[in-house]
């Protein structure tokens, strides 16, 4: 591995959205959660732009960047969802978040 | 091993070091300091890979915005509503470790097996030096084949950002003092100063039967106040020497000394 491969981004990639997607599992905590989300759409970035960089080509790229701009949007809304379940509900808790299961 | 390799082996190990802290971290301050490592690392990694106007762009959105927000509502959440650190039980966390593991590796196995092999596109990088660079390339690509996306995209964060208002809006508008319907004892008249009640008043209620001995002074149905005692804010015919025989059964204007009572009482 003298050379920089697409394989190394790749595992890159895959070991940061395990990463994320174990926090999403096992936290209980929405902020937590939250930012693990944000850690596995990175993950994905990597590894549209390692491909990109390994294939020559631009489209990976900017899929990258509307990656970009939806996770934005994403965020904007989770983060209003938090606020209003921390003033509903008054926790950010998974486990008090039961209103559809009562 | 050659530089290059040596220097994304760094940046890697600290975005994977970090992005761990995220989910390992007790504090979620703690956990969104992480996260800025780790992005910051991936900027370097995407400016490695030719992808510099990524690399900024990720630095200016996620460190600079999505991470200040996350702060921001970290902060605004009250501490109380914060769960206890949860990893699981111990076992559930063993379990979690090594099933992670056993993911990383079957995907790693996969990773190192690949032979799919696409075709390579003409944007090297000598041809995106002399196009004028990448975010020169980036531009032509997006509003020249990706036009409507980027309207979509549009209309998306537009969506979003009305939906993040309906959401973290307040339940009941706060800190706006409503006007005061209350019929005081203006002019005494029957259906109030701005004749807003609706309902017609009970026969007798009005200022032809207030009397005067205690209160004030009525002169022609006009109530004169002559001390600051006798001011009220209820209507002329609540006040005591009014006759309540046919009660007026409303008293939700009564006893709103901020003039929200109505509003208050119906919820």
């Amino acid at each position: 591995m003298n050379e920089l491969t697409a394989e190394h981004f790749l595992l890159l990639s895959a070991a940061l959205f395990i990463i994320g997607m174990m926090g999403v599992l096992v936290r209980r905590n929405v902020l937590v959660i939250f930012m693990s989300v944000e850690l596995m759409i990175n993950a994905v970035n990597v590894a549209f732009i390692g491909f990109a960089w390994e294939q020559d080509s631009m489209v990976g790229q900017t899929f990258a960047l509307f990656v970009i701009a939806v996770a934005a949007a994403e965020s904007i809304l989770g983060l209003g969802i938090i606020m209003a379940l921390s003033r509903r509900i008054d926790s950010v808790d998974t486990a008090d978040v039961t209103t559809l299961r009562d | 091993m050659s530089a290059e390799v040596l220097v994304f082996d760094i940046l890697a190990v600290l975005a994977v070091i970090s992005g761990a802290g995220v989910v390992l971290a007790r504090n979620p301050v703690h956990s969104a300091i992480s996260l800025v490592v780790t992005f910051v690392n991936l900027a370097g990694i995407f400016v490695m890979l030719r992808a510099e106007f990524l690399g900024v762009v990720q630095i200016i959105v996620y460190t600079g915005a999505i991470l200040v927000l996350v702060l921001f509502v970290i902060m605004l959440v009250d501490p109380d509503d914060l769960p206890d650190f949860h990893g699981g039980r111990p076992l559930q966390r063993a379990a979690a470790f090594v099933i992670g593991l056993m993911l990383l590796g079957e995907v790693a196995v996969a990773i190192l097996t690949r032979t799919v092999v696409g075709q390579p596109g003409p944007w090297s990088e000598e041809f995106v030096l002399e196009q004028g660079g990448n975010v020169q390339v980036l531009g032509q690509f997006l509003y020249s084949g990706y036009v409507l996306p980027i309207q979509a995209i549009a209309v998306v964060l537009l969506v979003g950002t009305i939906g993040a208002l309906v959401l973290a809006r307040p339940d009941e508008p706060v800190g706006r003092p409503r006007p005061r319907h209350t019929g005081t004892i203006s002019l005494g008249h029957p259906r109030g100063a701005e004749g807003e009640f609706h309902e017609p008043l009970p026969l007798g209620a009005g200022a032809g039967a207030a009397r005067s001995e205690r209160r004030g002074e009525m002169r022609g149905g006009i109530i004169v106040v002559t001390d600051a005692e006798s001011y009220s804010d209820r209507p002329a015919w609540e006040l005591e020497f009014s006759e309540p025989s046919a009660d007026s059964n409303d008293t939700s204007y009564a006893d709103d000394g901020f003039g929200v009572g109505k509003e208050r009482n119906r919820s």
